[in-house]
């Protein structure tokens, strides 16, 4: 089902009311929205509380029959057997045994449509909700979160990028303060954190301060954002390095049976390192898992891949959960489009933005719910077609987000957190 | 030169720097001064200037140099008519010091050396610009810089899909930049190319997006028409004119397209590549590789494929999809050939469609192929394209000077399509000579050019900067040419056995299998997990965690996916990495540079070395003050540190 533009479903209404809520509770407002004046600028306002998130990208476009959709019986289903899940009549991709068995804590929707078949592009709406222009650079959910909710540690990132290429359109027009901080490879954290031995920090103090008074003229002569977004760069690093907690970012420090549990992929540990940093206070964290753009010999491929996945994921919720923080955190499973039913002359699968799948478990979301469907092929939508934008707001109020709010960009033309999409109510917590 | 007493201490003082860098005793260095007895962490290769040449670039031609002038002169006449139309206030010229850095930066990828500019600056010449501009053009470090330019246009990765030995290819852009290929001759040839890799290493450009004829004629069209045709591979396009079925009709030029070695051709569905059947030996040698079942199995079965990775072209009609839904035509209709504009040359009338689309693509009546390459390089010189993005010419997105476009495209087809001549004309306007200028591209005014937009260096210009103050020689190891790997991965098919084509492997995978190269680097050029080594001869793609990709080099999967934005990854490696501290290090060219001279002038060299210039007065006291305060060591590497760590230092002015 649509939701209409004016009257939101209960449910949505009342996750909106939560966020307003916390947000009256942590003492941050929303001035008419204008965004030059972020919750995060203000270093005292750390929420404790509110909604975490983290997002899996599947970079390459996951193929979704051979996943989350499959289409038992049937030719374009290619060489990927289908397996029961918890949830009755519903199927998953043989490869996916730990998420079935965890279907009934996930939100899986199956009829997710876009209209562009380009990594970029379709990487950039899902992230943004917006069609990339080259006017202006829209802000990643991630920094809309921590913008409306506030950061929750003050020396800590509040949103942290693991694995990420270089194309994530980070703050966008939002305040530089709500940058992402990208981290390259999980097993290595936060590299060149520490002062050199020989240096004390009396001398670093020195060096710090003398390059600032060298550089005086040139920022003088040169002040705007650019310069300024490099300046603020530099005051973070040199907070974050006096850190007490730089722990969150070393999963070294887990146990071999946590590590093994959430698999040694690059994926997995990233899941970890982002569980460990949502446990310190880092707000939001996006993990992206590339390769899987599979236009040839995509079952010599595609078993390896989904087999990390489901074991990252469900370690992921699993552990969240023994936690205690599966209910303040969303995890998002996002693509930016699907693969072609039709199986291709090189035994692989080319793009398809018609229809494609996305899974939510977590804060805010209904659990053991399947929204929408695809046709009898997977080619595209049969019923409740969910758009980018739609499922952007969905995950906006899943997290007590304003998904309605207009924010004014610098600009001055107005922006809303999921653009013109409305949220499914389904899929959200009563 | 210093007196004895002079150069002791400052031995002292640098052996004391060093010595805290590396935990090398102070007592051994004041034991023997530290050129007798070099203690120096870095590796020989590096600290040791070159033998020869690097490589012999083409000459560039002073005698031009009138000419050059005149065209510098028109574009300014036209730049300046817009200050007065728009009542834009020029930027004021550059000085000595900020033009040999600039310079410096936009044509050899890096910041001048102390001696290039104290040189430069002491020079009296009224034409030192022009010849240093010549001179720099002719330098092995353009070919660097400029390949890395293309390096990122053109997606260039050593293996962009297991089969494709790729470092040929990329060889030979890194060579056609060398010889200085005219533009068109060199798109041309990548085009219509034939053969495999190492035998026509051209074939690359036909080769990136193997498997996806569909997205190559994309990526082409993008690329070298500046026109984003994409979206209409699976409907019409949503705000341009195109449609689906132009995509086809322009697809169908190159439809014939194989990459296979074959005979028979087994028939394609709408939109897929036409697959050749291997020829038999192709197929037994994959049979016996299988069945060898060893642990090498796969990797031997993409070494045969790469060896049957051969480009030729057929005519083949393609058909449009199954499930086109437009009225104009019929699902799995036929196409026949059409451009998106103009004609097909008569010359090649009769020859096949890749041809066909070829020539049209480079001929002087096809304005937007010179169009798009003359606004891509304004961009590159100026910071801003007239037509942004670069790749995104439409009605709805007018050039923001229109005439100053057109203008720039008959100077490119004036000057026969030599990018290189177009450059030099491009730096030698005194608009480019201007200092830069605040822009912010999301502005929605049309930027006049009062000078260039300010920006901050590439990574691979950083990257190519610092390791300029550590490597007398940043060429200590160049990428494998096209000959290098013909001799250890090429095999006759047709009369190769298993066992020859498993000897070969062997080799092949000694060389340049996973991580022989890297191995290589480690070998001559590594210092703490870092290679001081030229960014163009670097492995490619990086690892994201590498300076480089910390600074934004692109991951060679976009195209022009390389980034200018500040991380925190990257300040912490400014801040506290190995890289920085490598020019701290006996036999680096900064520590060389400041040992040269005399103590009291040390302030002023370390200025010059990293940011070309003379302190001002109260930075010069500032830095004095430094020095003496703690342990002169100490306070010249604080000042060093100090002045890398500037926004000066990364932002081109």
């Amino acid at each position: 089902m649509r939701i209409s533009p004016i009257i939101a479903d209960d449910r949505v209404a009342r996750r909106a009311f939560l966020g307003d809520v916390a947000r009256a509770a942590f003492g941050l407002s929303l001035v008419d929205g204008a965004v030059s004046r972020s919750a995060v600028a203000d270093a005292t306002a750390t929420a404790a509380g509110g909604v975490n998130v983290i997002t899996l990208m599947m970079r390459g476009a996951m193929s979704h029959i051979d996943t989350f959709d499959p289409k038992p019986g049937r030719e374009e289903q290619g060489e990927t057997g289908t397996i029961a899940t918890k949830l009755p009549g519903i199927r998953f991709g043989e490869h996916l045994p730990q998420l079935a068995g965890l279907a009934d804590r996930l939100a899986i929707i199956r009829s997710l449509t876009t209209e562009t078949g380009a990594h970029e592009q379709g990487t950039y709406l899902m992230r943004t909700s917006y069609p990339q222009i080259n006017s202006i650079r829209h802000p990643s959910f991630g920094s809309w979160a921590v913008h409306v909710l506030g950061k929750r540690t003050r020396d800590l990132p509040c949103y942290v990028l693991v694995g990420n290429g270089n194309e994530h359109p980070g703050c966008g027009f939002l305040d530089p303060a709500v940058t992402p901080v990208p981290l390259a490879d999980p097993e290595r954290g936060l590299e060149n954190i520490t002062r050199p031995g020989y240096l004390t920090q009396a001398n670093f103090e020195r060096r710090l301060a003398l390059a600032d008074r060298i550089d005086h003229d040139f920022k003088q002569r040169y002040a705007g954002r650019q310069i300024e977004a490099y300046d603020r760069m530099y005051a973070d690093a040199v907070r974050l390095m006096g850190s007490g907690d730089l722990a969150a970012f070393d999963i070294a420090r887990e146990d071999e049976k946590t590590r093994e549990r959430y698999g040694r992929s690059r994926l997995g540990q990233g899941c970890l390192l982002a569980r460990r940093l949502v446990e310190h206070g880092v707000r939001c964290v996006e993990v992206e898992m590339g390769g899987w753009d599979m236009h040839r010999d995509l079952w010599e491929d595609l078993p390896g891949k989904v087999g990390e996945l489901d074991a990252a994921m469900a370690a992921l919720l699993e552990d969240l959960e023994a936690r205690g923080l599966l209910s303040s955190t969303l995890v998002v499973l996002a693509t930016e489009f699907g693969r072609s039913p039709t199986i291709n002359e090189n035994a692989g699968r080319d793009h398809h933005p018609a229809v494609f799948s996305a899974v939510l478990a977590g804060a805010g979301v209904n659990p053991g719910v399947v929204h929408g469907a695809s046709d009898a092929g997977g080619r595209s939508p049969d019923r409740d077609a969910v758009s980018v934008a739609d499922f952007n707001a969905t995950i906006a109020v899943a997290c007590g987000l304003p998904w309605e709010k207009e924010f004014v960009a610098p600009n001055g033309r107005p922006f809303k957190i999921a653009n013109d999409g409305k949220p499914i109510a389904a899929v959200l917590a009563g | 030169m210093m007196n004895r007493g002079v150069l002791m201490r400052s031995v002292l003082a640098w052996a004391a720097m060093a010595a805290a860098f590396t935990g090398a005793c102070l007592a051994a260095n004041r034991a023997k001064p530290a050129r007798a007895a070099p203690r120096s962490g870095l590796p020989a290769a590096v600290t040791t200037p070159p033998a020869g040449p690097v490589m012999k670039v083409a000459a560039v031609d002073a005698g031009r140099r009138g000419r050059v002038h005149v065209e510098a002169a028109e574009i300014d006449k036209q730049l300046a008519a817009r200050w007065e139309e728009y009542a834009i206030e020029p930027s004021p010229p550059l000085d000595g010091g900020q033009f040999v850095r600039r310079i410096h930066l936009e044509l050899a990828g890096r910041i001048p050396t102390y001696d290039e500019t104290v040189a430069f600056l002491r020079d009296t010449a009224s034409d030192k610009r022009d010849q240093l501009i010549e001179r720099l053009l002719a330098s092995p470090d353009y070919v660097s810089h400029f390949y890395n330019y293309w390096a990122d246009v053109l997606r260039l990765s050593e293996r962009p899909q297991k089969n494709l030995l790729f470092e040929p290819y990329l060889a030979w852009v890194k060579d056609s930049i060398r010889t200085n290929r005219h533009y068109d001759d060199w798109v041309h040839e990548m085009l219509t190319a034939d053969g495999r890799l190492w035998e026509n290493p051209a074939v690359g450009f036909q080769l990136r997006d193997d498997g996806m004829p569909l997205p190559y004629v994309d990526n082409t069209v993008r690329v070298l028409l500046g026109t984003q045709i994409g979206c209409a591979q699976c409907h019409d396009h949503p705000f341009d004119h195109w449609t689906q079925h132009q995509f086809y009709e322009l697809a169908a030029f190159t439809a014939g397209t194989r990459t296979r070695l074959g005979g028979a051709v087994k028939s394609a569905k709408p939109g897929a590549e036409a697959k050749p059947v291997p020829p038999p030996a192709v197929r037994t040698l994959v049979k016996e590789a299988r069945d060898s079942k060893g642990k090498k199995t796969a990797a031997l079965v993409q070494f045969i494929q790469a060896n049957a990775t051969a480009v030729s072209f057929r005519d083949t009609p393609l058909k449009l999809p199954h499930d086109y839904e437009y009225d104009d035509a019929k699902p799995s209709d036929p196409v026949e050939r059409e451009l998106l504009w103009g004609k097909v040359p008569a010359s090649v009338r009769n020859a096949d469609g890749r041809e066909q689309f070829a020539t049209w693509m480079v001929a002087r009546t096809n304005r937007q192929f010179a169009r798009t390459i003359a606004n891509r390089l304004w961009k590159k010189v100026m910071g801003v394209g007239l037509v942004e993005p670069v790749d995104d010419f439409r009605e709805e997105n007018p050039a923001s000077d229109p005439e100053l476009l057109e203008h720039l495209t008959d100077l490119v087809l004036r000057l026969d399509f030599d990018l290189r001549e177009y450059v030099r004309v491009l730096v030698s306007t005194s608009a480019y000579q201007r200092r830069a200028v605040i822009h912010d591209t999301t502005d929605e005014q049309p930027y006049r050019y009062p000078g260039p937009a300010l920006r901050r260096m590439t990574a691979e210009q950083v990257w190519d900067s610092i390791v300029g103050l550590i490597a007398r020689n940043p060429w200590s190891v160049q990428r494998p040419t096209a000959a290098e790997i013909a001799d250890v991965a090429g095999v006759d098919l047709r009369t190769a056995t298993i066992d020859d084509v498993e000897q070969q492997f062997d080799r092949f995978v000694t060389e340049y299998g996973p991580g022989a190269y890297q191995r290589r680097l480690n070998k001559v050029c590594g210092y703490r997990g870092q290679w001081l080594l030229k960014a163009s001869e670097m492995p490619a793609p990086l690892p994201l965690g590498h300076f480089l990709r910390q600074f934004g080099q692109s991951d060679r999967e976009t195209i022009e996916g390389g980034r200018t934005v500040p991380t925190i990854p990257q300040i912490l490696a400014m801040l506290n990495g190995p890289i920085t501290h490598a020019m701290l290090e006996q036999g680096s060219v900064a520590y060389e540079t400041v040992m040269e001279h005399d103590a009291e002038k040390a302030v002023d060299v370390v200025f010059l070395t990293v940011l070309s210039h003379e302190p001002a007065a109260d930075d010069r006291q500032a830095a004095i003050e430094e020095l003496t305060a703690a342990d002169p060591a100490t306070g010249c590497g604080n000042l060093i540190w100090a002045l890398l760590n500037t926004r000066e230092f990364l932002f081109i002015q």
